[in-house]
């Protein structure tokens, strides 16, 4: 309901945030959906709730006291009890309607969500045909039927609400016209980054938060003739894209750190192999199972680590919907240019989030597969050597089934032609080899990006990286109602790490701030090893839970003794 | 389309003398110059052990990959490119142990690919532990008091497991290993091919001499192959060593139910600018 519901603010032309939260289980326990919606650009939760809709009592009983003075509880009375509602407070709009009866009455008791929707979008004084239009293209692959009965279930509950409030309710939300947004996740993204990078075959083992982008790619198998294999674990997952990748295919699997865990020999076989190939690992709370369903940025080390030995290997982590599907068309692209593995770091929140963004469709991304042989190339190929020494260390790659270019790819250390090799002089020329293959990775495309007051004027750079992006920019709008300047740097890029610019933006602020998911600040330790700069204040949260925009700004304001 | 001295790579093996692996390289190599195949359209795929070195002698493509995992990347590029024949071999501490997960389940997917286990019984490259298919009672470095295990019997696993063609050969038969690798490879559908492969380092309790006098060969005791009852128990002997094809069927494999790559492999499809339109209108 919740997600309808954002996708109505979507309709109405308004920015909208929204994220889920529930426990590790597969039906019941207390589920939540929460969204802010605005005319003004958001990247986060905001203040607080001003509806809070309930579909059981723990529901008010939990976040009642949230909803803000003037706010509107809208609940179903066939669960609520009367008495248990108004837990004291009497600043607030009570729309207590019996949604189950009246989804019964529509059709379907199951459709007792579709009332409240009706309810909730009655509040805000909007039109319903904004409702109704969603309702139909949810629902037309149903039926007509399916579809009439849960418009009627909807106006049930907008009639209700609206002849229940007296007074108009404090938010009136007025449609804005403007171009047509996507309402987007974290996965999402990515599975759409990924098609249109050309990902042709996909492997995974089913792991919390990362099984939708299975799903996803799954259910669009033969939209994109993209080979999606469920496999009997992450290191037959993992190995399957290497192979796949070898003989030519773009490839990608997902996981998050546990299946990352199992993943950990293969990395070091493609920075072997030189294979390019992409694995999303994203984060929930560790160690270990850890809390399934709960976010995390905690294996930062870990992918810029994973694996024994030494060897190139590309770690990103991208901050909003619209970077994970830039970021993804981008790494597909790098595992190619470099010839190696590619971690995309995700975690729960950042998955799971919606945020309005801009029609992909405007942003424009190019496939481009490197030093990839051609079949005429190779027709007229003559001693091709696979691993040949050149300036850059990456060397022309061929496919099997091309002629001229047979060849062993070794998880062995090997010559040029992939023999293997035990020479100590052709170690270390292989070591060093493989060493600069990273530096042909565009500057530009790893920069960190910059938001808020300029240098010059901030008086403090808060420094965050993945997904605390959204909470970071948002924090500056509350930072300037405290009258404090501050400016943002989000990193994205781990390896390679735009040392030089971070160094600069970090020696030339005032004051520094870290803010990262994790307990032992592990980007902090990061920044410190690329530039031996070390960023004193820190401020972490590992509770599993986002970011809060407000809160970080509070932070702020304490350690600026303002 | 290459003849046996064109299939040679040029590197010499670094076997002991003696090994079983010898005749196993020459049975494959004689086997794929039957196949009216081209070098290139071939790629071998081993795990990590002496017998996974077998890539570096065959001038083909060649995947070495990692101890007990040349299964899924052999799943992999028969996915990505479905025209190529793809060879997985490997030990069998290789395949029936660290990588009997991958066995299980490439063989109940009926995937296009042919399978060799180099099955000598020991481990060889870690210089002499037993391994899954090691006999109980069997001494070896890691159990001087005799093994404790029940061992595994790999034709039985893959006949379990829903393999179409499963056989077992003797690195000491080349003729007739030849026969049976060219048949695994023709075979459409997962083949499974357990080698007697003796350990002249390790096993010297196993030698050419015993295999030799306990073998005997299925096509010629009246076996069927299509039975599958009659596979199971002749795959369950252990007087007697029978080689040949056990087992022998026709079922649909599972590239059969993609339909998007009857026409192009997914590595021969066009990706320079796919058209997200389709995705995006979900999420407007």
């Amino acid at each position: 309901m919740g997600m309808l519901f954002a996708k109505c603010m979507q309709r109405a032309g308004l920015n909208v945030f929204g994220t889920n939260d529930y426990p590790s289980l597969i039906k019941g326990g207390h589920n939540t959906y929460a969204l802010s919606a605005s005319d003004e650009q958001i990247n986060s939760l905001l203040g607080k709730p001003d509806m809070l809709v309930a579909l059981d009592q723990p529901t008010i009983k939990l976040h009642l006291k949230c909803l803000s003075p003037g706010g509107a509880l809208i609940y179903d009375s066939n669960k609520v009890k009367d008495d248990d509602v108004a837990g004291g407070r009497t600043d607030i709009f009570h729309v207590g309607a019996p949604f189950t009866e009246m989804a019964t009455k529509a059709g379907g008791e199951i459709m007792f969500n579709t009332v409240a929707l009706g309810a909730a979008v009655g509040v805000l004084g909007m039109d319903f045909s904004i409702v109704e239009g969603l309702l139909r293209r949810i629902w037309e692959k149903k039926g007509d039927a399916v579809v009439q009965q849960n418009i009627a279930a909807a106006k049930a509950g907008f009639d209700y609400s609206r002849s229940e409030l007296k007074t108009p309710f404090k938010v009136k939300i007025e449609p804005v016209k403007r171009d047509k947004t996507m309402f987007i996740n974290g996965n999402e993204a990515v599975v759409v980054g990924a098609v249109k990078a050309g990902c042709k075959f996909v492997a995974e083992y089913p792991m919390s938060p990362s099984s939708s982008i299975l799903h996803l790619m799954a259910g669009h198998e033969r939209d994109y003739g993209i080979i999606v294999k469920q496999t009997e674990d992450e290191l037959s997952a993992v190995h399957m894209i290497a192979g796949a990748s070898f003989a030519g295919a773009r490839s990608m699997t997902a996981t998050s750190g546990g299946g990352f865990s199992l993943m950990t020999e293969a990395l070091g076989m493609m920075g072997m192999m030189e294979l390019p190939c992409v694995i999303i690992n994203s984060q929930r709370c560790g160690p270990s199972t850890g809390l399934p369903t709960y976010t995390e940025q905690a294996d930062l080390l870990f992918s810029l680590h994973a694996s024994q030995g030494e060897f190139p290997r590309v770690v990103v982590a991208p901050g909003d919907q619209a970077e994970c599907y830039a970021e993804t068309v981008n790494a597909f692209n790098i595992a190619e240019l470099v010839q190696a593995p590619v971690i995309i770091l995700l975690d729960k929140y950042l998955s799971e989030s919606s945020k309005t963004t801009e029609d992909f469709r405007k942003l424009p991304m190019k496939v481009e597969r490197g030093r990839l042989l051609s079949d005429s190339d190779m027709e007229k190929a003559e001693g091709f050597k696979r691993y040949a020494f050149n300036e850059d260390g990456i060397s022309p790659r061929c496919l099997p089934g091309q002629k001229n270019g047979l060849h062993v790819s070794s998880s062995y250390e090997h010559d040029e032609t992939g023999f293997s090799s035990e020479d100590p002089g052709m170690r270390i020329a292989m070591i060093n080899k493989r060493a600069k293959k990273l530096s042909a990775i565009p500057e530009e495309l790893i920069a960190p990006s910059f938001h808020g007051a300029m240098q010059s004027q901030a008086e403090i750079l808060l420094v965050c990286w993945g997904s605390t992006k959204g909470a970071a920019i948002d924090s500056l709008r509350f930072l300037t109602k405290h009258g404090i300047a501050a400016r943002v740097m989000h990193l994205r890029y781990a390896e390679p790490f735009p040392s030089k610019r971070v160094l600069s933006a970090l020696t030339s602020a005032k004051n520094t701030l870290i803010i990262e998911g994790n307990s032992n600040a592990q980007m902090r330790e990061h920044i410190l090893k690329k530039t031996g700069y070390y960023i004193e204040k820190a401020y972490l949260r590992y509770d599993g839970r986002p970011f809060i925009a407000k809160e970080i700004a509070e932070h702020v304001k304490t350690i600026l003794k303002k | 389309m290459a003849t046996v001295a064109e299939l040679n790579s040029g590197h010499t093996p670094t076997w002991c003398p003696g090994c079983g692996d010898f005749g196993i390289l020459a049975a494959l190599k004689g086997a794929l110059a039957k196949l009216n195949v081209p070098p290139e359209d071939i790629v071998i795929v081993s795990g990590i052990g002496c017998g996974s070195k077998i890539p570096h002698f065959i001038k083909t493509y060649g995947f070495e990959s990692l101890h007990g995992r040349s299964l899924p990347p052999a799943t992999g590029i028969h996915l990505a490119n479905d025209r190529l024949r793809v060879i997985a071999i490997g030990g069998d501490g290789d395949g029936c142990g660290i990588g009997m997960g991958h066995l299980v389940h490439t063989m109940r997917r009926n995937l296009n690919i042919c399978y060799i286990v180099q099955d000598n019984e020991i481990y060889g490259l870690t210089t002499g532990q037993t391994s899954p298919t090691t006999k109980k009672g069997t001494k070896t470095r890691s159990t001087p008091n005799g093994s404790i295990e029940q061992e595994i019997n790999p034709p039985l696993i893959a006949l379990a497991a829903g393999a179409t063609f499963v056989a077992r050969g003797f690195a000491g038969d080349v003729a007739h290993l030849t026969g049976l690798i060219e048949q695994g490879i023709s075979h459409r559908g997962v083949s499974f091919i357990d080698i007697f492969q003796p350990c002249v380092s390790w096993r010297k309790d196993l030698p050419y001499s015993l295999y030799q006098s306990k073998v005997y060969k299925l096509e010629e005791a009246g076996h069927d192959t299509t039975n599958f009852d009659a596979a199971i128990d002749r795959a369950r002997e252990t007087e007697r060593w029978p080689i040949g094809v056990f087992y022998k069927i026709d079922k649909p494999i599972y590239t059969d139910e993609i339909p998007f790559i009857k026409e192009k492999p997914l590595v021969s499809q066009d990706i320079s600018n796919v058209d997200i339109s389709k995705f995006v209108e979900e999420f407007l």
